[in-house]
């Protein structure tokens, strides 16, 4: 048993000598490995987080939404369409909302201005997300003025900031009184943004988005769970970037196994001869080529690893929010939940470490069972 | 003894290019003495040195190391039986470069588990046998001609080895270095060890502690008369 | 005296493993402490009826990703040239990519 391990420790000892004799490559393999290891795990990592932070958050979404459309376009909806659908078995409420987008031409910020349904702030003055306070440098009790539909400034009175932690959902809010609202944006008292539907069971979802399409043809009836299956979509494979940046990775990997698999250094075979030659077997050989990829994608997995985990959650993904935040100013800066998926952290642990340990095996397999005698000529 | 018994070479079998290197060679070599093959370029020696050190097998005939057939062993038998017996000089040395001079003479032991301090300190008496203590150290490449040789017998020696193989020692080496390289075979040989030569030079066939020398010439023996 | 290799690895070796097991702990005690801070959360989401992440603040159907759909050309398609980076970034919402 001792000289088992003793036998593994000596071949390490040796494999780690001759990873050492070739510190450029080997160091340069690693650090790219590393690198590829490391943006793998941080999208696993980020965008885990994140999908089930929204699961988790747009639980409590409204179950349906219902929009209606003209000539293709989205249209304000009639606030009277709230009564006929209320009567639908199963909706046990209908509520309109009221809201929209307002873009600031002085900060090249979107907002999203809203009428909340419980708690309003009173006429003239708003609550706003963390977001916009931290660009405006705006703090409760400020007056922000913005022009409304008609070109005419009117002025708010910040009555609340709402609290970092919901930068996520909140961050370009700007929550007003209804009456304000229909002022500042013009939309008719009869009309409303869309409406907010309260459902007995969530298993009539369907049906009574099918009854609402039935009953207002140019409506849009959107169910929650479509919402949250959105967020699962979220960053999917399918989409560009992540096509762009798994092509690369591929690339990469194909890239080094080719290096590998187009044989060993006539040096290295060399040195697998002399080795048979002093008394090594084709096992032996083997266990050491095992060990050499092992270590390099051991060690490149583990360090990849631990910095995507402090990459994603300490530093809030810094190096992905020029990518994420894409043209938008108003940009959360949310410290995310480390939800961790761990069948997700094995399944990287395979593949990082199983494919490339294989490609050093398997082209060393011939070298290694060449007939010792080829070194004494 | 070693005896070899009719045995033959054959290179690249069924191939356009095959070629015969050894013709049903029977030889016996005493243990305790010193045999040295000799013959022109291509008569056979390397190959023969590397069937009787089992590194390779013949495509004919028999070789008995005590009484012991060791032609049909399996592969790790094989090694086992070349590990346990055999120490090897080879023409270049075939140090391991980029490691130490001591890993170097440690490497042929790793795959037998010893332990590591066991293994260290028997390489570090071994090196100091040849008054390379201070040098074990050293990178392979930073040795000089006459380190290398040392430390390549010192490798060939970290089994206590019964039988020494030499394969052309003498060719990369000045007068002063062969003749220092004769002196330490005298000196295993003096411990009791079998050694086996092939060489083409004077100074290795002609020395006082060879027994006897085998002439050959394409593949066959010619003469294997004792020296003496 | 001088360490082995394989010891200077190994040794290597299990801090990272160590730190990489601190990190999933981290991690469990992180998501575990949090549960008051989605309570949080999930009451601002009912009481605004939220229907979207804040990720994406630069375009209408980016802000607001489950509430676009196929019907307006050039803006929300799956396939329409993207002009908005975030649009390469998030697949199209699944109720919108699947045939009925
Ligand atoms: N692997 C091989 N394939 C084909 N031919 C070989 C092989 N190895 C050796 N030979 C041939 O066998 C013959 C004997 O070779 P060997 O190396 O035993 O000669 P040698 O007596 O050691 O010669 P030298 O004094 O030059 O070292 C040579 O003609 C050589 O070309
Ligand atoms: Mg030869």
């Amino acid at each position: 048993m001792t000289r088992m391990i003793e036998r593994q420790r000596h071949i390490m000892d040796f494999t780690l000598a001759a990873l050492l004799r070739r510190k450029g490559k080997n160091g340069a393999l690693l650090s790219v490995y590393t690198l590829l290891v490391f943006i793998l795990a941080s999208i696993l990592f980020f965008t885990h987080a994140l999908k089930h932070e929204a699961a988790l958050v747009l639980n409590e979404a409204p179950e349906i939404i219902v929009q209606r459309t003209m000539t293709g376009r989205y249209q304000t909806i009639p606030v009277a369409w709230s009564d006929r659908i209320r009567q639908i078995n199963g909706v046990i409420s209908v509520h309109p909302r009221l809201w929209g987008y307002k873009y600031d031409k002085d900060f090249l910020a979107n907002y999203t201005m809203m009428v909340p349904a419980g708690n309003p702030p009173e006429p003239g003055s708003i609550d706003i997300g963390s977001g916009i306070s931290r660009m405006r440098g705006a703090n409760r009790g400020d007056i922000i003025a913005f022009a409304g539909h008609d070109g005419q400034p009117r002025s708010f009175t910040i009555r609340n900031i709402f609290d970092s932690e919901s930068q996520l959902v909140t961050s370009d809010l700007i929550l007003l009184s209804e009456k304000d609202y229909r002022d500042f944006s013009g939309i008719p008292e009869d009309q409303s943004t869309d409406l907010a539907l309260q459902v007995r069971n969530p298993r009539e979802y369907a049906t009574i988005a099918e009854k609402i399409s039935r009953m207002y043809p140019d409506s849009r009836p959107i169910v929650r769970t479509e919402i949250q299956r959105t967020y699962d979509a979220l960053f999917g494979w399918r989409s560009g970037l992540m096509i762009v940046i798994f092509a690369a990775v591929a690339l990469a990997f194909v890239i080094f196994a080719w290096d590998k698999a187009t044989g060993l250094s006539a040096e290295e075979q060399k040195e697998i001869g002399i080795l048979k030659a002093v008394g090594w077997e084709t096992s032996d050989i083997m266990l050491m080529k095992f060990w050499e990829g092992s270590i390099i994608s051991l060690t490149a997995f583990l360090l990849g690893t631990i910095l995507a985990y402090a990459h994603v959650f300490f530093t809030s993904a810094a190096l992905f929010a020029p990518v994420i935040k894409g043209w938008s100013t108003l940009y959360p800066t949310f410290r995310l939940t480390p939800f961790i998926d761990f069948g997700q952290v094995a399944t990287l642990f395979f593949l990082t470490v199983v494919p490339y340990t294989v490609t050093t095996i398997i082209p060393s397999w011939r070298a290694a069972t060449i007939d010792p005698d080829t070194v004494m000529r | 003894m070693i005896s070899a018994r009719n045995i033959s070479k054959v290179f690249n079998a069924g191939r356009p290019n095959e070629f015969t290197a050894l013709h049903g060679v029977s030889l016996d070599v005493q243990l305790h003495e010193t045999t040295v093959l000799k013959g022109p370029s291509g008569s056979g020696k390397t190959t023969l040195l590397s069937l009787i050190g089992c590194m390779a097998r013949p495509t004919t005939g028999r070789i008995f190391l005590n009484e012991r057939e060791i032609t049909s062993l399996p592969e790790r038998f094989l090694t086992e039986v070349r590990r346990s017996t055999f120490g090897f000089i080879f023409q270049q040395f075939n140090l391991i470069k980029g490691i130490s001079a001591l890993e170097n003479v440690m490497a042929p032991a790793y795959p037998t588990g010893e332990k590591f301090s066991l293994l260290r300190r028997r390489a570090m008496e071994t090196l100091e046998m040849f008054d390379l203590g201070k040098r074990a150290d050293a990178r392979i490449e930073w040795l000089s001609g006459g380190e290398a040789q040392r430390v390549a017998i010192a490798r060939a020696l970290i089994h206590n080895p019964a039988i020494i193989i030499a394969d052309e020692p003498t060719t990369h080496l000045d007068t002063r270095l062969s003749h220092e390289f004769m002196d330490i075979m005298g000196d295993l040989k003096a411990r009791g060890t079998t050694i086996i030569l092939a060489s083409h030079d004077p100074l290795v066939y002609g020395s006082d502690l060879v027994d006897r020398v085998v002439e050959m010439r394409d593949g066959q023996v010619v003469d294997g008369e004792s020296a003496l | 005296m001088e360490f082995r290799r394989s010891t200077i690895y190994m040794g290597t070796t299990a801090i990272l493993v160590l730190s990489l097991t601190g990190l999933m702990l981290h991690a469990k005690a992180k998501v575990r402490a949090s549960a008051p801070l989605f309570a949080r959360k999930t009451a601002v989401v009912r009481q605004l009826e939220l229907t979207d992440l804040c990720l994406f603040t630069e375009a209408t159907y980016t802000r607001h990703l489950s509430m676009t759909d196929l019907s307006t050309p050039f803006q929300d398609a799956p396939l329409s040239l993207e002009h908005f980076p975030s649009g390469g970034l998030v697949g199209p919402p699944p109720h919108l990519a699947q045939k009925p």
